[in-house]
Parts: structure tokens; C-alpha cells; sequence
């Protein structure tokens, strides 16, 4: 019963990790728009800003990233049930 | 359903006593052999006037790593060269070995770890250089005292930011290409349930072409990006720590 | 098999330790197997651009004193062939000029010699008329002492006179 409970919870935990998707998905959206923009202005300057954009989307990704390893761990790796 | 699904981490291929040889260190051995045996093709009887295309891959390469360091770094971290491709050569082969059906080494968390501590200890070490013992212990008190613990916790989010970030992207890829491999046998098994024969029910057509796209995102750019920005920020932190 | 297979994220301290390991010997590899040998035949090219640099320049250099040594010994030439010119000009026009000089002194000696000729030739005849004029004068004189003269006489003598004086001419 226990062991339910615990692994139910693990998976709505999971399901709520997998929430800091969003920031990261309007911040690179933001960043996208942001080189698009970039790139209208200065076609020439086109593979300067991806490479950029790129770099920085990586780096904001991060949050993102922890939430996925929060929830993997979560059902993968669930460190809870030992607990029990 | 459970043992269908099988998402696990490393698995131990041989014991030497205490020590543990997990399939992803045989694959990152392999790798390096690889690599080793691409270098050694790419130098092979190199002229002052090449005329082969394998030299002028092998310049173009060392060019656009020295570039790279010269463009993040500057020119006196010229001698980081050949660890950033060796980095670079590593993550991006480990990830793209998922390609060929064997779990990619940069997806085993320990390997991750290693990388980034090396990263973490180049920083210590390259501060203690430029700073010596006191400067480099007065710049957690910087610019209060009073945020220290903030500033050990920042200085030690560096390499675990590092290795979460890169191995959350390659085992998010191995997660979802598992999951959609099964999504996919489930699926060809429910259409072909039309025909009454028990061997082409066991047949995965939709396992045929589509993780291919899926791949290609998830293992070639995604191998490449996450390659990239592991050195980028090893050579921003790195060159950093020295002003 | 559990025992086998660890979990998805966990962490396995001897594949930590292989990782550096395996770090460290790709560093080496990468230094002595590719960046060493191209880096070092870069250097070798950029040896051989800047030798070839360097000889071009020395090359450039010569043919730019060869050239300038070659204009001088061209101005010079010039000038030689300038003065020999006005050198030869000078002489030819002396030479014009003693030709010129010499040919009028031979024409005036010319004209001199044959005004001379002439005077002397006047002269003669000259001389040889006034013989004449004497001869006749006497003979006259004789013909008019030997015989009386009359008017018509006066007038046959004159123009005998005359006539003879024309045939003598």
C-alpha cells in the first residue's frame, strides 16, 4: 500500500517536474524570435546569430533539463521506495 | 508492459575484482580507438603542398579549433587545443554511437560527471594559477562576505549544471527513442492483428523509418549542440577564472 | 541481473576514474596524432612561404637596381649619341662651310682670271686696233701725199677707211 502510494506520487511528481518545460520553451521561443528579428535586419550577420542563438537556446535549456533529470530520477532511478 | 519497456543506465559487462567495466566504458574504449584511427588516417603522409583531400580535412579541422580558442579564449590558450577536440571528439562520437544500437557513453551519468569534473578542477587549478591561494579563496567573499555560501553553491553549480544539462538531453533522446520503438511495436502490432498469422503479427512495420527522423534530431543534432556547448562553456569557465 | 544492470541515472565510481583516464589518453592522442604533425607542417609551409617571400623580395630588389642601372647606362648612352651627333653636325657644317668657302674663293679666282683675260684681251686688241689705226693712218698719209685728194676722194678714203677697219675687226 505504502509502495503504491509512494510510486503514485513519484509519477504525479514526475508529471509536475516535466512543468519547467514551459520556461524554457517561451525563452527559446523568445530567443528564436529575437534572431529571426536579428536576422531580418542583418541577413549578413545570419550564421553569427544562429550560432548564438543556439548557444544561448543550450544554456537556457538547462532548467528545463533539471526538471527531466528531477522526473527521470523519479521513475527511473526512484530514490523514495528505498526509504520505505 | 514493464518488461517491455526497459530504460535503464549502465550494465556491467565485467568484474576485475573490485572493479567494474560497465558496457559504457568498452564503448567510450571503442570510440577512442575510432578516433585514434581517424587521426591517424587524416595525418598520414602529410605535405608541405597537400594534394589530398584528407590533409586539408585534417588543417581545416586543427584551424577551426585553434580558431574556436582564439575567438572564446584568446591566443595564449592556445596549448588547450588538443584537450577541447579530444572533448569535442568524445562527446560527439559517444552520442552519436546510439546511431549504431549501443548505449552512448555521454548517456551513463558517471562519464558525464568525469567530464565535468575535469572541467571543475581545470577551473580550480587555473585559478589558484592566476590568483594564487588567497585571491582564489577571497573571490567567494566578492563582493560581501556575507554571500559566501551563495558563491560556493554557484561555483559548484557550474559542473553540475554541465553534466545535467548534457546528459539530460542524450538520455531524454534514449528515453524517448525506447519509448517510441515500444509505441511503435505496439502499434504495428494492433494493424497487423488483421492477419490471422502469428509471424507477421510479430512483424514492427512501423519500426522502419520513422525513429529514423526522430534520430536525427535527437541523436546528430542533438549530439552535435550538446558537443559544442560542453567545450564553449569549458573554455568560457576555464578562461574566466583566469581575469 | 539486477545486480547487472544499474538504473538509468546512478553513478558508478570506477567509470568516473576510466573517464579521466579515458580524457586524458584522447588528449594525448589528439596532441601527437593530429594537432603535432599538422601543426607542424603548417609551420614547414609557412618556413617555405616566407623563404619564398623573402627571395621574391631580393629578387625584386636586384631587378630594381638592374633597372635602374640599365636606365642610367640608357641616359648616358643618350647622351653620347647626342654629342657625337651635334659633334658630327658640327663637322659637317664646318666642312659645308670650308667646301662653300673654298668654292667661292675658286669662283671669285675664276672671275678674277677671266676679268684679267678679258682686260688683257681688250688690251690686245686694243693695241693691235691702234696698230691698225697706225698702219692705216700711215698708208692714208702715204696715199694722200702721193696723189691729190679731192672731195670724192676724201669720201671713198673714209669709207675705205671704214670698210678696212670692219674687215680688221
Amino acid at each position: 500500500m505504502e509502495r503504491a502510494i509512494v510510486l503514485a506520487a513519484s509519477a504525479i511528481g514526475a508529471g509536475l517536474a516535466m512543468i519547467a518545460g514551459i520556461g524554457p520553451g517561451i525563452g527559446q521561443g523568445y530567443a528564436a524570435g529575437k534572431a529571426a528579428e536579428a536576422v531580418g535586419r542583418q541577413p549578413e550577420a545570419k550564421s553569427d546569430v544562429t550560432s548564438t542563438m543556439l548557444f544561448g537556446c543550450a544554456v537556457a535549456e538547462s532548467t528545463g533539463i533539471y526538471g527531466l533529470v528531477v522526473a527521470m530520477i523519479l521513475l527511473f532511478a526512484n530514490p523514495l521506495i528505498g526509504k520505505l | 508492459m514493464g518488461s517491455e519497456i526497459a530504460v535503464t543506465g549502465p550494465r556491467v559487462l565485467f568484474r576485475i575484482g573490485p572493479i567494474i567495466i560497465t558496457n559504457t566504458v568498452v564503448t567510450s574504449w571503442v570510440i577512442m580507438a575510432v578516433i585514434a584511427a581517424v587521426c591517424m588516417y587524416l595525418t598520414k603522409n602529410l605535405k608541405v603542398k597537400p594534394d589530398s583531400k584528407r590533409q586539408i580535412i585534417a588543417e581545416k579541422l586543427v584551424l577551426t579549433v585553434y580558431g574556436l580558442i582564439d575567438g572564446t579564449m584568446g591566443q595564449k590558450w592556445r596549448h588547450f587545443a588538443p584537450y577541447i577536440a579530444a572533448l569535442f571528439a568524445y562527446s560527439f562520437c559517444s552520442s552519436m554511437s546510439s546511431l549504431v544500437g549501443v548505449k552512448p557513453p555521454t548517456g551513463d551519468l558517471s562519464i558525464i560527471i568525469g567530464m565535468a569534473t575535469i572541467t571543475f578542477i581545470m577551473i580550480q587549478v587555473v585559478n589558484l594559477k592566476y590568483k594564487g591561494v588567497a585571491g582564489s579563496l577571497k573571490r567567494f567573499a566578492e563582493p560581501v562576505p556575507l554571500i559566501l555560501p551563495l558563491n560556493i553553491i554557484s561555483e559548484i553549480a557550474t559542473p553540475v549544471s554541465m553534466t545535467f544539462r548534457h546528459f539530460g538531453n542524450i538520455a531524454a533522446g534514449g528515453v524517448i527513442t525506447t519509448l517510441l520503438y515500444a509505441a511503435l511495436a505496439a502499434l504495428s502490432g494492433l494493424v497487423l492483428k488483421i492477419v490471422p498469422v502469428a509471424f507477421i503479427q510479430s512483424i514492427p512495420i512501423f519500426q522502419v523509418g520513422l525513429p529514423a527522423l526522430l534520430s536525427i534530431y535527437f541523436d546528430v543534432f542533438t549530439s552535435f549542440l550538446q558537443a559544442y556547448i560542453f567545450c564553449m562553456l569549458t573554455m568560457v569557465y576555464v578562461s574566466g577564472a583566469a581575469e | 541481473m539486477p545486480n547487472n544492470t544499474f538504473e538509468l541515472v546512478s553513478f558508478v565510481p570506477w567509470t568516473l576514474i576510466f573517464t579521466w583516464c579515458n580524457l586524458f589518453i584522447l588528449f594525448l592522442i589528439m596532441k601527437k596524432l593530429l594537432f603535432k604533425p599538422v601543426m607542424k607542417i603548417l609551420e614547414q609551409r609557412q618556413n617555405e612561404i616566407d623563404t619564398m617571400y623573402d627571395t621574391a623580395s631580393t629578387a625584386s630588389e636586384k631587378a630594381k637596381e638592374l633597372e635602374k642601372e640599365y636606365s642610367l647606362k640608357l641616359a648616358s648612352a643618350n647622351e653620347q649619341a647626342g654629342d657625337i651627333m651635334k659633334n658630327a653636325q658640327a663637322q659637317a657644317r664646318k666642312r659645308e662651310n670650308e667646301i662653300l668657302e673654298e668654292a667661292r674663293g675658286k669662283a671669285a679666282a675664276m672671275t678674277e682670271k677671266a676679268h684679267a683675260e678679258i682686260e688683257q684681251e681688250k688690251k690686245k686688241v686694243y693695241e693691235e686696233i691702234k696698230g691698225e689705226i697706225a698702219d692705216i693712218s700711215v698708208s692714208i698719209a702715204s696715199k694722200m701725199v702721193e696723189r691729190e685728194i679731192n672731195a670724192k676722194d676724201h669720201e671713198a678714203l673714209i669709207s675705205q677707211f671704214i670698210e678696212n677697219v670692219g674687215e680688221d675687226k
